[in-house]
C-alpha cells in the first residue's frame, strides 16, 4: 500500500470509529451500530438529513429513516415527540450535532473537518455522484431504524 | 432579567434555547437564523448578550461575532455549536466570545454559562 492510500484508509478509519462515537455520544437511547458496509450503487431514501463535510476528507454524511425515527430520537432528547416544521428542523440540527462532534473528536488525530449547514431530504430522494461510500446501520431497539452513510469525493 | 437575542439556522434549536432563557427569567427580545440577520437584529435590538451558532448558512457565526464585536467590543457573545473542537474553541475566546456551549447541551449548561456571563 502507498503511503498516500495507507493515510487515507487510516484518516477513513478515523472517520468510520468517530461517527460511531459521535453517534453514541449525541443519541442518549439504547442502540447498536452494526458493521459497516460498501454502498456499491446509489443511496435511496424517503426521509433524511445531507451534512456536507470539508477539509481533510471531502463527502458527506447522510443520515436517513423512517421519519418516525426521528422523532423518537428527538423525544429521547428533548423529552417531546416532534412532528411537521419542528421534525424536520430537529433532523437536520441532529446531523449537525452528529456531524459536529465526528469533527472534535477526530481533530484529536489531527484530522481537521468543517462541516456545511444541514440539507433536508423529504420525499423519495436518490443521492448518487460519490466515489466510495460506506453505510451503516444504527439498531434503536423498538423504535427502529436509521442508516447512517459516509459518501466519501475521494 | 436579561434581553436575549438568540442566533440559530435551526428553527428548533431557538425553540429550546427560548425556552430554557424564559424559564430563568430572561426574555427572548429577537431570533436570527443566520450570521448576517444577527448582526441586523443585534444592531437594532441592542441585546444584554447574544447565543451564536457556528455554522449557518449566509455568514457563519464566526464571522457575525466579529463584526459584532468590531462596532460593540463591549457585546456578550456566548457560541453555541456542535463543532467543539479545541481551535475552534480558543478562536471563539479570542474574538471576544464570553463561553462555548457544545450541542448537544443540558438546560443546565446553557444556565451555567448564562449566569456567569449576565
Amino acid at each position: 500500500m502507498s503511503a498516500v492510500t495507507q493515510e487515507n484508509f487510516e484518516s477513513v478509519k478515523y472517520l468510520l470509529n468517530g461517527t460511531i462515537s459521535s453517534i453514541k455520544k449525541v443519541i442518549p437511547m439504547d442502540l447498536d451500530v452494526n458493521q459497516p458496509s460498501r454502498l456499491e450503487n446509489h443511496l435511496q431514501l424517503e426521509f433524511g438529513v445531507l451534512i456536507g463535510i470539508t477539509g481533510d476528507l471531502q463527502g458527506r454524511l447522510v443520515l436517513s429513516a423512517n421519519s418516525q425515527v426521528f422523532s423518537s430520537v428527538g423525544e429521547s432528547m428533548y423529552g417531546i415527540p416532534l412532528e411537521g416544521e419542528m421534525l424536520s428542523s430537529f433532523s437536520g440540527e441532529l446531523g449537525n450535532m452528529i456531524a459536529g462532534n465526528i469533527s472534535s473528536i477526530i481533530h484529536e488525530e489531527d484530522i481537521n473537518l468543517d462541516i456545511t449547514a444541514p440539507t433536508i431530504m423529504e420525499g423519495s430522494t436518490k443521492v448518487k455522484g460519490f466515489s466510495k461510500a460506506l453505510q451503516m446501520q444504527v439498531d434503536l431497539k423498538d423504535k427502529g431504524n436509521m442508516d447512517v452513510c459516509l459518501l466519501l469525493d475521494q | 432579567m436579561a434581553r436575549i437575542l438568540v442566533t440559530d439556522d435551526a428553527a428548533f434549536m431557538r425553540l429550546q434555547l427560548k425556552d430554557i432563557f424564559e424559564k430563568m427569567g430572561h426574555e427572548v427580545v429577537g431570533e436570527a437564523a443566520d450570521g448576517k440577520e444577527a448582526i441586523e437584529k443585534f444592531e437594532e435590538l441592542q441585546p444584554d448578550l447574544v447565543t451564536m451558532d457556528i455554522t449557518m448558512p449566509e455568514m457563519d457565526g464566526v464571522e457575525a461575532s466579529k463584526e459584532i464585536m468590531k462596532n460593540h467590543p463591549d457585546a456578550k457573545i456566548v457560541m453555541c455549536s456542535a463543532m467543539g473542537q479545541q481551535a475552534m474553541v480558543i478562536e471563539a475566546v479570542e474574538l471576544g466570545a464570553k463561553d462555548f456551549i457544545v450541542k448537544p447541551f443540558t438546560p443546565e449548561r446553557v444556565e451555567e454559562a448564562i449566569s456567569r456571563v449576565i
